[in-house]
């Protein structure tokens, strides 16, 4: 049935699973990228490099060979020409914040973006921007703001984190509930492919309907692994009439797991609807962030309505009968600006207010279909009893976007293990329940383990080659997202 | 597995399988049917295809209406999903135009991302789609996502075949986000007196009015008088309001601010998806840019369509497109008006761009394809049917190019 197609014989590099060793020694390419960007602009000292070992999730320590900062549009196309030019891979990296080790440089060039962060263009009559990659998410919801719009996805680490980032994690946050994800919200991008070439994905700011192949939805999401975005032509949301937060506290996992489930029945789209568990909240209000959430509770939701005001009562009053319904021992409905936020702080905070506690984290993002959560939840605590780690659980249940969270210490070895079998059964529960290994934080290389726990090698196959398709030499993001030996089967086999 | 020539009708996904197979080795053309409702869209597919039919391979696979999600395969008509999700007071909130009763399949609506009016508040395909299994042109079965609401595992190949017209991949299952239906529903038609060449304006006063409509379409008279909603000659203006009762009666208030609204029975929205499908022979055309000059795209509309009395003409105004569907008695008339497009005539440029959903088979060679003038769109073709067997053709990419596989696979 199949035709022999000619084969291609491909030289791999052990560790990075880019095609083809580059062709420069590092202090050559120093020089040469010193000459692009200035002397500033490249860093290549090992005590300079170490800022750029890790991201937002500790565990992962991997030096790059050197670490280059373009300041403009110009220098970063001519980076990239030059490493084209000699086949070097490399990482792009905006803020560092994520959490999926995907912007670590193994030996590699990092090429950093964050200094790229001109709001290019905002128009407010159309509710449309155009921004560098490095612009951060939150500073363009500041620039938008005098228009009475702003940019609706909300990660947690939205103060740092980059929108040229978010485009490659097709990030979320707690209010992808009802206004979806970074793909929702990007209506083009131009994009450096690894070889240099410019490509125009989407139909950006002319708001003229896309035909063809959806490009742009194949780009957002490709983790840094089919180029880099000179620029991200993103969609403004209008800033809601009004907003009801209500904070209901339950003395049972179980039944604030069930109140989500019924509200998402109900009909009401919340705008956020987000849960934290007994430890998460104890160790949130042991923090700076303490935001008032009763320490003896064994989960709280928080949830959130917005949009027109005429109606919205009603849905808040609902939600807050349908919690009560479920068994919350108190609802508590914020009505000023000020509430709302110190509500939200211990929810945007907590991941921080963990690090308090352990010095190392390890950061779970599998999703699973909503109506399983109390089945889940209840399995992972099983698993973390047999395993004596303390799981705390904080996570955008309205999507079944579970964040369960292990605080340890690395350099214990013996906690170290059995942390790492806890969340391997953890993943293999959500992944049985009809679930996913990532919904928000990417497959980077902390979740490449996984992937062939979900797709098949034919499907993992396809994927690698779409990847070929941008990045045929394959010098972008070396070794993420796909195992590389799910590619390698590719190449060797006739298509 | 069947006599040549005869339509392939597998029930299985291996059976799609094997078919595939049987034409790559052949390099035989494919012509995928999901129930052959929308089959005189897009370029013509190569004369000698061979049709796999895709209407047995049919059912909703998985429904738990908690998670509000669906998965069903890819002949499954759009109507079998509306029965299941209505009987949960949910809804696959999607509602294609020249949809026939059956809606047409859910394979088909995705391949084709085809929309219609609820896509303003609803969304397109492609913010709709989940995950997908397909069979790619090599024929491998081939998974992308899944059934849960966010999912960002491994590169995203289910936007990739979603508007891809099966030329990437047949879709042989695929999982929708579904939405709980509004407590109330309610369609107004607003007219205001002497407002037919002024009535694009409705769109700004819309934008400013304190309302979210799920939809909002401007009719041309020639529409709304075909549709019942208007006996005085004039543009309609159809809002199609949901949500709970306070919300709605307060929305339903400030629509009478912007003109006469009357509340009129729903099923409007299907007369309208439908009303094309009384023009066979027809031309479909759709024009875009900012939906901010949406008034300026409907004159320009207009005035380019003043040759075809009959052209039903709406707007979906909150997105910035505006369709005409034309009676073609004449092919050159449209041709001509298709040359000329886009040149300013009577004082109306037009900068935005324009899509051909529907045209008589001659005229196809002249539209400007997406997909041939795109390099890496003709890399992933080549890369997921090595061979060109899906569909070919369909979206004007030209025939099967050795160039581009060489580039591509190799040797």
């Amino acid at each position: 049935m199949r035709h022999a197609m000619p084969q291609v014989a491909r030289e791999v590099t052990p560790h990075t699973g880019s095609d083809r060793p580059s062709r420069i020694d590092d202090a050559t390419l120093a020089r040469a990228l010193e000459a692009i960007v200035g002397p500033r602009g490249v860093h290549q000292h090992r005590s300079e490099l170490a800022v750029y070992t890790s991201d937002g999730l500790p565990g992962y320590r991997k030096f790059p060979s050197l670490a280059v900062f373009p300041a403009t549009r110009t220098q970063l196309i001519d980076v990239v020409l030059l490493l084209a030019e000699h086949a070097v891979p490399f990482v792009p990296r905006g803020a560092g914040t994520g959490l999926s080790g995907g912007a670590l440089a193994d030996g590699v060039v990092l090429l950093g973006l964050n200094r790229l962060r001109r709001v290019l263009s905002l128009d407010p009559h159309n509710a449309i921007a155009i921004v560098e990659p490095g612009v951060v998410n939150a500073a363009l919801s500041r620039a938008a703001a005098p228009f009475d719009l702003y940019y609706a996805p909300d990660p947690s680490s939205q103060a740092a984190c980059t929108i040229g980032g978010n485009v490659a994690e097709n990030a979320g946050g707690p209010h992808c509930l009802k206004y979806g994800v970074t793909l929702n919200h990007v209506l083009g991008v131009t994009a450096l492919l690894p070889d240099g070439e410019i490509v125009t994905l989407g139909p950006g700011a002319t708001g003229v309907e896309s035909t063809g192949y959806d490009l742009l939805g194949a780009f957002v999401g490709s983790e840094g692994c089919f180029g880099v975005a000179l620029d991200v032509t993103v969609m403004l949301t209008r800033a809601p009439q009004a907003v009801r937060t209500l904070l209901a506290d339950f003395l049972s996992m179980d039944d604030a797991a069930r109140a989500t489930s019924a509200i998402i029945a109900s009909g009401i789209l919340p705008a956020a609807l987000e849960m934290m568990d007994g430890p998460t909240i104890r160790a949130v209000e042991a923090s700076i962030y303490a935001a008032g959430y009763p320490a003896d509770a064994d989960a709280v939701l928080l949830a959130e309505v917005d949009g027109l005001a005429a109606g919205l009562d009603a849905d808040a009053e609902t939600i807050a009968g349908l919690c009560t319904a479920h068994g919350a021992r108190t609802v508590r409905i914020a009505s000023d600006p000020a509430d709302r936020a110190r509500l939200w702080q211990g929810r945007k905070k907590a991941f921080g207010a963990m690090g308090r506690i352990s010095s190392h984290l390890v950061v779970q993002d599998a999703v699973i279909p909503r109506t399983q959560l109390p089945e889940v939840l209840a399995r992972i605590r099983e698993i973390a009893t047999r395993h004596r780690v303390t799981v705390c659980n904080v996570f955008h249940a309205g999507d079944g976007n579970l964040h369960p969270n292990i605080g340890y210490n690395a350099y214990d070895a013996d906690e170290s293990a059995r942390v790492d079998r806890a969340m391997s059964e953890i993943m293999r529960v959500c992944i049985d329940a009809g679930g996913t290994i990532t919904g928000e934080h990417g497959v980077g290389l902390d979740k490449l383990r996984y992937m062939e726990m979900i797709f098949s090698p034919a499907s993992l196959a396809a994927q690698c080659r779409l990847r070929e398709v941008f990045d045929p030499t394959r010098r972008a993001n070396p070794g993420k997202v796909v195992p590389v030996h799910s590619c390698r089967e590719w190449t060797r086999r006739p298509a | 597995m069947s006599a040549p020539g005869e339509a392939w009708t597998p029930t299985t996904v291996a059976a799609v399988q094997e078919a595939v197979r049987e034409a790559a080795a052949t390099r035989s053309p494919i012509r995928i049917v999901g129930r052959g409702t929308w089959l005189d869209a897009g370029w013509p597919v190569a004369a000698d295809a061979r049709a796999l039919r895709l209407d047995a391979l049919r059912g909703i696979t998985q429904y738990t209406p908690g998670d509000l999600t669906l998965t069903a395969l890819g002949g499954t008509p759009l109507s079998e999903i509306t029965d299941a999700t209505t009987a949960e007071g949910q809804w696959l909130a999607l509602d294609p135009f020249g949809a026939a009763d059956h809606g047409g399949t859910i394979g088909a609506t995705f391949a084709t991302a085809s929309a219609g009016p609820l896509a303003h508040a609803c969304g397109l395909p492609r913010d709709i789609a989940l995950g997908m299994e397909v069979v790619t042109g090599d024929g491998e079965i081939v998974r992308a996502g899944g059934r849960v609401v966010k999912n960002v595992a491994g590169y995203d190949l289910t936007r990739l075949m979603t508007g891809a017209w099966g030329t990437l991949g047949i879709i042989t299952e695929i999982s929708v986000r579904l939405r709980a239906r509004p407590a109330v529903d309610r369609t107004l038609a607003v007219t205001r007196a002497g407002a037919v060449e002024s009535a694009a304006d409705v769109a700004a006063d819309l934008r400013g009015a304190p309302i979210a409509p799920l939809a909002a379409e401007l009719l041309n008279p020639a529409l709304a008088a075909r549709l019942g909603v208007t006996a005085t000659g004039t543009s309609v203006l159809l809002v199609r309001l949901g949500g709970n009762a306070e919300r709605v009666a307060s929305e339903h208030a400030a629509v009478g601010e912007i003109g006469d609204g009357a509340v009129i029975d729903s099923d409007v929205w299907r007369a309208m998806r439908q009303c094309e499908r009384s023009y066979p022979d027809g031309a479909v055309l759709r024009w875009s840019q900012l939906a901010g000059r949406v008034s300026d795209t409907w004159r320009y509309v207009v005035q380019s369509c003043a040759g075809f009395p009959d052209a039903l003409i709406h707007a979906s105004l909150t997105r910035g497109v505006v369709r005409a569907i034309l009676p073609v008695p004449d092919a050159t008339a449209l041709a001509r008006m298709l040359r000329t497009d886009g040149r300013p005539s009577g004082g109306h440029a037009f900068a935005g761009g324009r899509i051909a959903e529907r045209l008589p088979a001659r005229l196809w060679s002249g539209e400007p394809s997406a997909v041939a003038a795109n390099r890496l769109a003709r890399r992933v073709r080549v890369a997921f049917d090595p061979w060109h067997v899906l569909n070919p053709g369909v979206l004007g990419e030209g025939t099967r190019d050795e160039a581009d596989r060489h580039e591509f696979h190799g040797g």
